[in-house]
């Protein structure tokens, strides 16, 4: 079954994207374009070039070449708060939480504020507070608000960082590996709250190494290998793609 | 309780502060409060930038100097009101560290070291080899702002009233930034730069706000050195040395707290001027410092207020939790955040 072009709204999209380091091309002229409102995989073999695209879409490093749109924005080469702003929010793979700021401290950092007077104003707005609180009540931290990040354990600082992410209120969210170094009850636990969130209407961008998660979650899933897409489509689709197998397989 | 207590504290500073001139013994002691004064205003106008953003500059003398100069220079050449000339000096100054900033904290860590100790040894030469303008080595000798008949040691307790002023400014506005949104983002720059501008935080712009307000309280504390000490050498003024203290104090009392480079303020010079008294004809107050320095790296990487208050928690079993609630507290949050798990698939549905 193929999905018609008419009912799916591209999301994030690129064309040709291409990025080196020294000799060795991480993403080769990537064309890739995410689903809209949907939960969107990325998965590929070590090494293809899954985080370099992240951070060539999210302004982290600047692409060689190539064009990248977020709804029809060009967001090419812009400064990663700029992206932030267009609405993106994305975590890390290995997680990255502010580790000598409180929890609430954390949540706060992404709390926007335009005017100057609102730059100057106390952090601690008690609507921003309450806001915080109740992501953090959503991924299950909340009794942890006066903690410093860095004294949480790994599984809390995942769920710290994608509270944090969601603080900012963005409509797509890109997750490279919630899964990672995580035990399996906090995984459902996260997949549940990504089912969740969109449902909600929040569009993902995920990746991830771990098949069964990124079948029984995903709508799209996007095949990368050595910097480019090689296949997309349905889960049950990609899963049985002879390229596919050959990517991860080698055969 | 905690509250009250630090209320307390800031008060018995502040009794201590208005009391010491009447309490030192003599002029020479009232000198070294005036000189320990100015170190805890320029160790605290150089933490805008390197307790909340974490950019080390070991070159903050390029502002203090140029402060002073600045201030020296308008009053020289225009008869400016000296005061005015202070502050018209840290504008200059702030202006002046607009371009700089731009072109400094685009690098970090060794790089933004670097640039910043360059930027002093350019000025240093400049204001040298300057001599018709800047008085060069010869030094700029700058009109006292009290009158002949206000005796030195008059003139003392008077600048360090006014140092103590100018702390206190400072002080306040580190406190407004460190609990505003701009503070929440500076910290986090210092915590995690990409990580912060991921989340939206424009951290080049925060940066350079930083830098120039660091710039600008560090120039206003040059101005009134050279209004006090009424006598300016490139060499000292443009000197690693005095960058490097203020690094060292802060570093020393704690860049994350507010009063820390105060606090290293206070035990810094103190020391410099009693191994200077002790041991003038020697270099050894640079030995002492340099040990000291290698002391607080090794053993309280955080400086003294944060080792301190761990130390104290240590001994106030009650309070030891940094969650800052009790264990039945604790134990009272984490049943009812049990129950709400059990509750999710509800309240999950309400929410939808």
């Amino acid at each position: 079954m193929t999905v018609t072009a008419a009912a799916v709204q591209p999301n994030l999209a690129t064309v040709g994207l291409t990025k080196s380091f020294g000799g060795v091309t991480a993403v080769d002229g990537a064309t890739v374009t995410f689903q809209h409102g949907k939960v969107n995989a990325l998965i590929g073999p070590n090494g293809s070039g899954k985080t370099t695209f992240f951070n060539c879409v999210t302004g982290m490093i600047k692409p060689d070449a190539g064009t990248a749109t977020y709804r029809g924005r060009d967001i090419t080469g812009k400064a990663s708060h700029r992206v932030a702003r267009t609405g993106i929010g994305r975590s890390f793979q290995l997680c990255r939480v502010f580790p000598r700021m409180t929890v609430m401290e954390n949540m706060l950092v992404a709390v926007r504020s335009t005017s100057l007077r609102r730059q100057l104003a106390s952090a601690r707005d008690p609507q921003e507070l309450d806001r915080a609180r109740g992501l953090l009540a959503r991924v299950g931290i909340d009794h942890l608000e006066h903690s410093e990040a860095r004294d949480l354990s790994y599984g809390q600082q995942k769920l710290l960082e994608l509270a944090g992410v969601l603080m900012a209120d963005p409509e797509t969210i890109m997750l490279d590996e919630p899964a990672g170094g995580v035990n399996p009850a906090l995984i459902d636990r996260i997949a549940n709250l990504v089912r969740d969130l969109n449902a909600e209407g929040k569009t993902f961008i995920v990746v991830e190494h771990n098949m069964d998660l990124v079948m029984s979650l995903s709508d799209h899933v996007v095949v990368f290998d050595r910097g480019r897409q090689i296949c997309e489509g349905p889960p049950s689709v990609v899963q049985n793609d002879p390229r596919v197998l050959e990517a991860y397989l080698g055969i | 309780m905690r509250s009250a207590s630090k209320a307390l504290g800031l008060l018995a500073a502040v009794a201590f502060v208005v009391a010491f001139p009447r309490m030192a013994p003599d002029a020479f002691i009232l000198s070294v409060g005036v000189v320990i004064m100015s170190y805890a205003v320029l160790a605290t106008s150089w933490n805008f930038v390197g307790g909340f953003t974490g950019y080390i500059s070991l070159g903050h003398a390029a502002y203090s100097g140029l402060g002073a100069y600045a201030t020296g220079l308008l009053v020289i050449e225009t008869g400016m009101n000296p005061w005015l000339a202070m502050l018209a000096g840290g504008l200059l100054v702030a202006a002046f560290a607009v371009p700089v900033g731009i072109a400094s904290l685009r690098v970090r860590g060794a790089s933004f070291v670097i640039v910043s100790i360059a930027l002093v040894l350019i000025l240093l030469l400049v204001f040298q080899s300057w001599g018709s303008f800047t008085g060069g080595s010869n030094g700029l000798r700058v009109p006292r702002p009290f009158g002949t008949d206000v005796l030195r040691p008059e003139q003392h307790e008077r600048f360090f009233y006014l140092h103590a002023v100018l702390l206190a400014v400072a002080l306040l506005t580190w406190w407004l930034i460190d609990r505003s949104r701009f503070g929440t983002g500076l910290k986090a720059i210092r915590e995690d730069e990409d990580k912060a501008q991921s989340l939206g935080v424009p951290t080049f712009q925060y940066k350079l706000v930083a830098f120039v307000v660091s710039a600008f309280f560090t120039a206003l504390g040059g101005g009134m050195y050279a209004l006090w000490f009424g006598f300016l050498d490139p060499i000292f003024q443009f000197s690693i040395l005095v960058g490097s203290y203020m690094v060292l104090m802060s570093l020393l009392g704690g860049i994350r707290s507010l009063f820390g480079p105060v606090l290293g303020a206070v035990i810094v010079g103190y020391a410099v001027e009693y191994f200077k008294a002790q041991y003038g004809d020697t270099q050894f107050h640079l030995v002492a410092m340099g040990l000291l320095l290698a002391l607080v790296v090794l053993f309280m990487p955080d400086g003294i207020i944060p080792a301190a208050s761990s130390l104290l928690n240590r001994f106030r079993p009650q309070a030891a939790s940094i969650r800052e609630v009790t264990a039945a507290e604790l134990a009272e949050q984490r049943r009812s955040a049990a129950d709400a798990e059990e509750r999710e698939p509800v309240t999950e549905g309400a929410r939808r």
